[in-house]
C-alpha cells in the first residue's frame, strides 16, 4: 500500500461536517490546531463521541488523536450500517448534533442503519428529535430516498444537563444514487403542525406554549394543531424541561420549521463563560418567540428553513450528475460553510443566483454522482 | 441596468461563498507571513488569542461553532402588528393566490 495522501485541514470549525464529506468522499484528512490557542484546548467530548460513533457504523476507519486532542488524523473507512447499535452521545450536545450526518452516512451505507442513541433529545442549540421527524425526513424523501424504513421513534425524552433520553434512528440505503431535483416552487403555508413536550414538569406549561403560539397564528390561518407529549417516570429522563417545534406545511411540500426548548443551563465543564440561566423563561414567552421565528422563517421564503439549508446542499451535491435547482432564504453562515466544504471535498461548485423580487437565493449545481458503492451487489 | 445590476450581484454572491478565484493563493500566502510576524510575542496570555478572534469576522474564526442552527438573523420581530401580518399574508393559503402564482412565475 503506497503513501496515503491526506487533506490537511485547521481549526475545529465544521469538524463533523469535514468528517462526513471525508468519510463520503473517502478523502483522508488531517485536522490540525483545533482549540490551540484555548482555555480548554483539544477535541470537546461531543466531538470525540461523534468520532467513536464513525467508528462503531464503519469498517476499516482509523482515528488518531494526539495527546492534547489538538490534532486529529482521520482515514475514512466503509460505512457499514447494521441494526442493533447503540451508541451513547453524552450530554454536552444534543442528539440532534449526531442526527444530521448520521442520516447522509446512512443512506451510503453497505446495510441498512438502525441505531440507538441516547442523550438529549431536546435542547435549544441543535435541531430536536421533533423536527427530525417533521422536516428532515419528508425533506429527504424529495431526493428519491425510499420512505420505508426511514424513521426515528421517540422512546424517551431527555433534557440538559443531565439528559436521559432515548430515540431509535432507521435509515434505508439507497440502491444507486439520489435523484436530482428541481424544487423552486416554495408554495404558500397551508397548515401549521407542532409538537410540545414537558419532562418533569407540569403539563399546564405545554397547554400555556400552545395558547400564546396560536393567539399569534390566528390572524393567518385556522388550520393550526400543535399537539402536547407529557412524559412522566422513566420516559421524562433526568432533568425538568419543555419546549415546543413547529413546522409549516406549503402546498408544494415543504416544511417549514422551528423549535426551541427551556431546561437548566449546561455544566460548567464546558469552559466558556455561559451565563447561568436560574430562571428559566415562561412558558408564554416561549410560545411567542417561537411562533414569530416560525414565520421569520416563512417570510424568508426558501423551500427549507435557515437550519435545513446544510443538508439541502449536500444533498443537491450528491446527486447524480444532473442539474439541480433549489431556492432558499437568505444563506446562513453554516450553509455557507457547506458550501465551501462541498467544493472543497466533493468538486461541486454552485451557481448562486440572487432572485431581487422576492428576496431569495437561487442555487444550481451539477451533483458529484455519488454511487452507494458499498452496498451489496446481487 | 437591472440586468447589470442582477449580474453584479451574482458575482458578488459567489464571491462571498467561493472568494476570489485568481487571487486566492496569494492572499493565504499573505496571511501565513502576517501570523510569522506575529509570533514575535513570544509570550502571549491565552485569553488574548480569543479576544482577537472574537474581534475578527465570523469568516476567518477557525475555531467557530459547529451550529446548523442560526438564530442571530432572525431579529425578533412583532409580528402581532397590522403591516407585518400584511407583509407575509399571502405566504399562506388565506392570503391572494393571484399574487402568489405571480411570485413563481418570476423565477
Amino acid at each position: 500500500m503506497g503513501k496515503i495522501q491526506y487533506m490537511r485541514l485547521k481549526g475545529s470549525q465544521n469538524l463533523r461536517l469535514r468528517l462526513l464529506l471525508s468519510t463520503l468522499s473517502t478523502t483522508p484528512i488531517i485536522i490540525e490546531d483545533i482549540r490551540a490557542e484555548a482555555t480548554w484546548p483539544g477535541l470537546r467530548p461531543y466531538e470525540v463521541s461523534f468520532l467513536r460513533l464513525l467508528e462503531k457504523i464503519s469498517d476499516d476507519c482509523r482515528v488518531e488523536i494526539n495527546e492534547t486532542g489538538t490534532s486529529l488524523k482521520y482515514k475514512p473507512g466503509i460505512v457499514m450500517g447494521g441494526r442493533h447499535l447503540v451508541h451513547d452521545c453524552g450530554t454536552t450536545r444534543s442528539i440532534g448534533y449526531f442526527l444530521e450526518p448520521l442520516i447522509l452516512l446512512g443512506l451510503f451505507a453497505k446495510k441498512p442503519l438502525t441505531i440507538r442513541l441516547k442523550g438529549i433529545t431536546n435542547d435549544s442549540k441543535d435541531p430536536c428529535v421533533d423536527t427530525f421527524r417533521s422536516t428532515t425526513l419528508p425533506m429527504l424523501k424529495q431526493f428519491g430516498v425510499p420512505s420505508e424504513g426511514l424513521e426515528l421513534k421517540i422512546e424517551s425524552r431527555g433534557v440538559p444537563p443531565l439528559g436521559g433520553g432515548e430515540v431509535v434512528l432507521s435509515v434505508p440505503i439507497i440502491q444507486d444514487s439520489l435523484k436530482a431535483i428541481t424544487w423552486i416552487d416554495e408554495g404558500m403555508v397551508k397548515r401549521i403542525r407542532g409538537h410540545t413536550f414537558s419532562t418533569k414538569v407540569s403539563v399546564q406549561f405545554e397547554n400555556i406554549m400552545i395558547h400564546a403560539a396560536r393567539g399569534i397564528f390566528n390572524s393567518f390561518l385556522p388550520d393550526v394543531h400543535i399537539f402536547t407529549d407529557h412524559k412522566a417516570g422513566q420516559q421524562a429522563g433526568n432533568s425538568p424541561g419543555y419546549g415546543i417545534s413547529l413546522v409549516a406545511e406549503t402546498t408544494s411540500g415543504c416544511y417549514i420549521s422551528a423549535d426551541t426548548s427551556v431546561s437548566y443551563a449546561q455544566g460548567k465543564e464546558e469552559g466558556e463563560l455561559e451565563e447561568e440561566k436560574q430562571e428559566l423563561s415562561p412558558p408564554e414567552d416561549v410560545g411567542i418567540k417561537i411562533a414569530n421565528i416560525l414565520l421569520a422563517e416563512i417570510e424568508q421564503g426558501g423551500v427549507v428553513d435557515s437550519t435545513h439549508q446544510g443538508l439541502l446542499f449536500l444533498l443537491c451535491a450528491l446527486c447524480p450528475q444532473d442539474v439541480s435547482k433549489v431556492r432558499v432564504g437568505k444563506l446562513s453562515p453554516y450553509g455557507i460553510g457547506v458550501l465551501r466544504h462541498i467544493r472543497d471535498f466533493l468538486g461541486v461548485k454552485f451557481v448562486i443566483k440572487p432572485d431581487p423580487s422576492t428576496e431569495t437565493v437561487i442555487l444550481k449545481c451539477v451533483g458529484c454522482g455519488l454511487k452507494n458503492l458499498s452496498r451489496k451487489i446481487s | 441596468l437591472s440586468e447589470r445590476t442582477a449580474a453584479r450581484r451574482k458575482i458578488n454572491l459567489m464571491q462571498l461563498v467561493y472568494g476570489k478565484p485568481e487571487s486566492k493563493s496569494s492572499d493565504e500566502m499573505k496571511e501565513i507571513s502576517d501570523e510569522g510576524s506575529e509570533d514575535d510575542e513570544f509570550f502571549k496570555p491565552k485569553g488574548e488569542g480569543n479576544k482577537i478572534s472574537q474581534k475578527g469576522i465570523h469568516e476567518n474564526d477557525v475555531d467557530i461553532d459547529d451550529c446548523s442552527k442560526f438564530l442571530s438573523n432572525v431579529s425578533l420581530k412583532d409580528w402581532s402588528s397590522d403591516d407585518m401580518v400584511a407583509s407575509i399574508r399571502d405566504r399562506f393559503v388565506t392570503g391572494d393566490w393571484s399574487k402568489a402564482s405571480l411570485r413563481n412565475q418570476l423565477s
